[in-house]
Protein backbone atom coordinates (compact mmCIF):
# COMPACT_ATOMS: atom_id res chain seq x y z
CA UNK A 1 0.00 0.00 0.00
CA UNK A 2 0.88 3.74 -0.82
CA UNK A 3 2.01 6.32 1.20
CA UNK A 4 0.01 8.97 2.35
CA UNK A 5 -0.14 12.37 3.03
CA UNK A 6 -2.45 14.95 4.46
CA UNK A 7 -1.96 18.56 4.34
CA UNK A 8 -4.31 21.28 5.68
CA UNK A 9 -4.63 24.53 4.63
CA UNK A 10 -5.75 27.29 6.98
CA UNK A 11 -4.12 30.06 6.28
CA UNK A 12 -4.47 32.67 3.75
CA UNK A 13 -1.26 33.81 3.76
CA UNK A 14 1.13 34.19 0.66
CA UNK A 15 4.15 32.39 2.17
CA UNK A 16 2.50 29.39 4.05
CA UNK A 17 0.22 28.67 0.72
CA UNK A 18 3.71 28.26 -1.35
CA UNK A 19 5.39 26.34 1.43
CA UNK A 20 1.81 24.54 1.73
CA UNK A 21 2.17 23.41 -1.83
CA UNK A 22 5.75 23.38 -2.99
CA UNK A 23 6.14 20.38 -0.06
CA UNK A 24 2.85 18.99 -1.75
CA UNK A 25 4.22 18.90 -5.14
CA UNK A 26 7.26 17.29 -3.68
CA UNK A 27 5.44 14.28 -1.83
CA UNK A 28 3.70 13.84 -4.82
CA UNK A 29 6.44 14.21 -7.22
CA UNK A 30 8.12 11.27 -4.67
CA UNK A 31 4.81 9.19 -5.49
CA UNK A 32 2.72 10.13 -1.98
CA UNK A 33 -0.75 9.89 -2.08
CA UNK A 34 -0.95 13.21 -1.61
CA UNK A 35 -4.59 14.85 -0.10
CA UNK A 36 -5.11 18.41 0.49
CA UNK A 37 -7.51 20.20 2.89
CA UNK A 38 -8.47 23.56 2.84
CA UNK A 39 -10.54 25.07 5.42
CA UNK A 40 -11.55 29.24 6.45
CA UNK A 41 -8.64 31.21 4.40
CA UNK A 42 -7.23 28.63 3.10
CA UNK A 43 -9.38 27.85 0.07
CA UNK A 44 -8.43 31.79 -0.96
CA UNK A 45 -5.62 30.35 -3.08
CA UNK A 46 -7.72 28.19 -5.22
CA UNK A 47 -10.70 31.04 -6.03
CA UNK A 48 -11.30 32.55 -9.57
CA UNK A 49 -10.67 35.99 -8.70
CA UNK A 50 -13.60 38.03 -9.32
CA UNK A 51 -14.34 41.78 -9.62
CA UNK A 52 -14.52 44.04 -6.91
CA UNK A 53 -18.75 44.23 -7.30
CA UNK A 54 -19.77 40.81 -8.61
CA UNK A 55 -21.60 39.62 -6.27
CA UNK A 56 -21.57 35.72 -7.13
CA UNK A 57 -24.05 34.33 -9.47
CA UNK A 58 -27.50 32.80 -7.67
CA UNK A 59 -26.15 29.75 -6.79
CA UNK A 60 -27.33 26.70 -8.78
CA UNK A 61 -29.69 23.92 -6.36
CA UNK A 62 -28.66 21.03 -8.45
CA UNK A 63 -25.20 21.04 -7.65
CA UNK A 64 -24.78 23.17 -4.76
CA UNK A 65 -27.22 22.11 -2.46
CA UNK A 66 -25.15 19.03 -2.23
CA UNK A 67 -22.57 21.14 0.22
CA UNK A 68 -24.67 24.09 1.73
CA UNK A 69 -27.64 24.93 2.76
CA UNK A 70 -29.09 27.30 1.22
CA UNK A 71 -32.47 28.16 2.99
CA UNK A 72 -30.34 30.05 5.64
CA UNK A 73 -28.19 32.11 2.72
CA UNK A 74 -27.80 35.86 3.90
CA UNK A 75 -26.71 39.30 2.75
CA UNK A 76 -23.20 38.59 4.79
CA UNK A 77 -21.55 35.97 2.73
CA UNK A 78 -21.59 38.35 -0.51
CA UNK A 79 -19.96 40.75 1.65
CA UNK A 80 -17.18 39.38 3.29
CA UNK A 81 -16.53 37.83 -0.25
CA UNK A 82 -16.43 41.51 -1.49
CA UNK A 83 -13.08 41.86 1.11
CA UNK A 84 -11.93 38.33 0.93
CA UNK A 85 -11.75 37.77 -3.02
CA UNK A 86 -8.72 35.74 -3.12
CA UNK A 87 -6.96 34.35 -6.26
CA UNK A 88 -3.55 32.96 -6.14
CA UNK A 89 -1.63 35.57 -7.40
CA UNK A 90 -3.44 38.30 -5.18
CA UNK A 91 -2.28 36.44 -1.52
CA UNK A 92 -1.21 38.75 0.96
CA UNK A 93 2.22 37.84 3.09
CA UNK A 94 2.34 37.33 6.28
CA UNK A 95 4.98 39.61 7.17
CA UNK A 96 6.22 42.35 5.30
CA UNK A 97 3.20 42.68 3.41
CA UNK A 98 4.03 46.36 2.76
CA UNK A 99 0.32 46.97 1.84
CA UNK A 100 0.29 44.78 -1.26
CA UNK A 101 3.65 45.72 -2.12
CA UNK A 102 5.33 43.08 -0.46
CA UNK A 103 3.60 39.99 -2.60
CA UNK A 104 5.01 41.67 -6.11
CA UNK A 105 8.31 42.33 -4.73
CA UNK A 106 8.29 38.19 -4.08
CA UNK A 107 6.81 37.46 -7.01
CA UNK A 108 9.91 39.51 -8.65
CA UNK A 109 11.80 37.78 -6.64
CA UNK A 110 10.69 34.24 -7.14
CA UNK A 111 10.48 34.67 -10.75
CA UNK A 112 14.18 36.00 -11.37
CA UNK A 113 15.16 32.93 -9.30
CA UNK A 114 13.05 30.45 -11.18
CA UNK A 115 10.82 29.57 -8.93
CA UNK A 116 7.38 28.79 -9.66
CA UNK A 117 4.41 31.15 -8.51
CA UNK A 118 1.43 30.06 -6.67
CA UNK A 119 -0.56 29.26 -9.55
CA UNK A 120 2.07 27.22 -11.35
CA UNK A 121 2.26 25.07 -7.89
CA UNK A 122 -1.41 24.59 -7.70
CA UNK A 123 -1.10 23.08 -11.45
CA UNK A 124 1.66 21.52 -11.09
CA UNK A 125 -0.16 19.14 -7.92
CA UNK A 126 -3.08 18.67 -9.81
CA UNK A 127 -1.46 17.03 -12.62
CA UNK A 128 0.70 15.36 -10.29
CA UNK A 129 -2.57 13.68 -8.98
CA UNK A 130 -2.76 15.83 -5.47
CA UNK A 131 -6.49 15.35 -4.35
CA UNK A 132 -7.74 19.00 -3.32
CA UNK A 133 -11.35 18.76 -0.59
CA UNK A 134 -13.16 21.56 0.93
CA UNK A 135 -14.49 22.00 4.21
CA UNK A 136 -17.96 21.78 4.16
CA UNK A 137 -18.80 24.14 6.96
CA UNK A 138 -16.40 26.98 5.25
CA UNK A 139 -18.27 26.42 1.85
CA UNK A 140 -21.61 26.92 3.65
CA UNK A 141 -21.11 29.82 5.99
CA UNK A 142 -18.94 31.70 3.37
CA UNK A 143 -21.56 31.03 0.38
CA UNK A 144 -18.74 29.50 -1.79
CA UNK A 145 -19.32 27.23 -4.90
CA UNK A 146 -16.85 24.55 -5.91
CA UNK A 147 -17.14 26.32 -9.44
CA UNK A 148 -15.76 29.28 -7.95
CA UNK A 149 -12.22 27.33 -8.10
CA UNK A 150 -9.28 27.23 -10.37
CA UNK A 151 -8.76 23.53 -9.80
CA UNK A 152 -11.43 21.30 -11.94
CA UNK A 153 -12.08 18.21 -9.38
CA UNK A 154 -12.27 18.91 -5.78
CA UNK A 155 -14.17 16.99 -3.02
CA UNK A 156 -16.57 18.75 0.00
CA UNK A 157 -16.23 16.83 3.00
CA UNK A 158 -16.07 17.09 6.75
CA UNK A 159 -14.08 16.55 9.99
CA UNK A 160 -14.85 13.07 10.17
CA UNK A 161 -13.48 12.51 6.67
CA UNK A 162 -10.44 14.30 7.76
CA UNK A 163 -9.85 12.74 10.60
CA UNK A 164 -9.97 9.40 9.06
CA UNK A 165 -7.93 10.40 6.39
CA UNK A 166 -4.91 11.73 8.51
CA UNK A 167 -5.43 8.21 10.79
CA UNK A 168 -4.61 6.70 8.00
CA UNK A 169 -1.96 9.00 6.69
CA UNK A 170 2.33 8.79 7.43
CA UNK A 171 2.20 12.77 7.40
CA UNK A 172 0.07 15.42 8.67
CA UNK A 173 1.13 19.43 8.04
CA UNK A 174 -1.10 22.15 9.20
CA UNK A 175 -0.51 25.70 8.06
CA UNK B 1 23.65 4.74 -24.28
CA UNK B 2 20.00 5.50 -26.30
CA UNK B 3 17.82 7.65 -24.30
CA UNK B 4 14.04 7.30 -24.53
CA UNK B 5 13.10 10.75 -23.08
CA UNK B 6 15.36 13.75 -22.24
CA UNK B 7 13.99 16.71 -20.04
CA UNK B 8 15.62 20.22 -19.96
CA UNK B 9 15.06 21.68 -16.43
CA UNK B 10 17.87 24.76 -17.14
CA UNK B 11 16.91 27.75 -15.18
CA UNK B 12 14.58 26.08 -13.36
CA UNK B 13 14.14 26.19 -9.62
CA UNK B 14 12.83 23.46 -6.98
CA UNK B 15 10.10 22.10 -6.92
CA UNK B 16 10.03 22.75 -10.99
CA UNK B 17 12.57 19.93 -11.88
CA UNK B 18 11.04 17.22 -9.39
CA UNK B 19 7.45 18.01 -10.81
CA UNK B 20 8.74 17.77 -14.36
CA UNK B 21 10.70 14.32 -13.19
CA UNK B 22 6.74 13.12 -11.80
CA UNK B 23 5.37 14.00 -14.92
CA UNK B 24 7.33 13.06 -17.77
CA UNK B 25 7.91 9.75 -16.42
CA UNK B 26 4.37 8.85 -16.13
CA UNK B 27 3.55 5.93 -18.50
CA UNK B 28 6.77 5.08 -19.77
CA UNK B 29 8.27 1.53 -19.35
CA UNK B 30 10.57 -0.26 -17.10
CA UNK B 31 13.89 0.04 -18.33
CA UNK B 32 13.56 3.03 -20.39
CA UNK B 33 16.07 5.52 -20.19
CA UNK B 34 15.57 9.20 -19.30
CA UNK B 35 17.89 12.00 -19.40
CA UNK B 36 17.89 14.87 -17.32
CA UNK B 37 19.93 18.28 -17.79
CA UNK B 38 19.41 20.77 -15.31
CA UNK B 39 21.67 23.39 -12.91
CA UNK B 40 19.68 24.56 -9.98
CA UNK B 41 22.08 23.95 -6.90
CA UNK B 42 20.09 21.30 -5.38
CA UNK B 43 19.20 19.43 -8.48
CA UNK B 44 21.35 16.43 -8.23
CA UNK B 45 20.24 15.71 -4.38
CA UNK B 46 16.63 15.63 -5.57
CA UNK B 47 16.91 13.54 -8.47
CA UNK B 48 18.57 11.17 -6.39
CA UNK B 49 16.05 11.24 -3.74
CA UNK B 50 13.77 10.98 -6.57
CA UNK B 51 15.27 7.92 -7.99
CA UNK B 52 15.56 6.22 -5.08
CA UNK B 53 11.95 6.36 -3.66
CA UNK B 54 10.61 5.57 -7.40
CA UNK B 55 13.26 2.50 -7.32
CA UNK B 56 14.66 4.08 -10.53
CA UNK B 57 18.02 3.07 -11.49
CA UNK B 58 20.81 5.64 -11.81
CA UNK B 59 23.53 5.66 -14.89
CA UNK B 60 25.26 8.30 -15.02
CA UNK B 61 25.79 11.10 -13.72
CA UNK B 62 28.10 14.19 -15.31
CA UNK B 63 28.84 17.55 -14.33
CA UNK B 64 30.08 20.29 -16.35
CA UNK B 65 30.39 23.43 -13.97
CA UNK B 66 26.95 23.90 -12.72
CA UNK B 67 25.09 22.02 -14.87
CA UNK B 68 24.40 18.30 -14.07
CA UNK B 69 23.57 15.77 -16.65
CA UNK B 70 21.79 12.46 -15.06
CA UNK B 71 20.36 9.63 -16.68
CA UNK B 72 18.63 6.74 -15.06
CA UNK B 73 16.82 3.69 -16.21
CA UNK B 74 12.45 3.45 -15.04
CA UNK B 75 12.65 0.93 -12.33
CA UNK B 76 10.05 -2.66 -12.34
CA UNK B 77 7.52 -0.74 -10.57
CA UNK B 78 5.32 1.62 -12.33
CA UNK B 79 3.92 3.77 -10.05
CA UNK B 80 -0.26 4.08 -11.05
CA UNK B 81 -0.74 7.21 -13.06
CA UNK B 82 -3.69 9.66 -11.66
Amino acid sequence: MGKKVTILLHSGDLDKALAAFIIANGYAALGAEVKMWFMIWGHNCLKKRRSLFSFRRKPDPARESAYRVLETDNILQPLVEMFNRGGAGHLPLSRLNLMGLGPRLLGAMLRKKGIPDLEELIRGADDLGVKFIMCQICFDAFGLSVDDLIVPHVEVKGSAAYAKDTLEAQVNLFM
Amino acid sequence: MAVDKEINVLGKACPTPLISLAREVRGMGAGQVVRIIGNDPIFESSVVDFCQERGHAILETARDGKVVTMTFAIGPDIPPSP
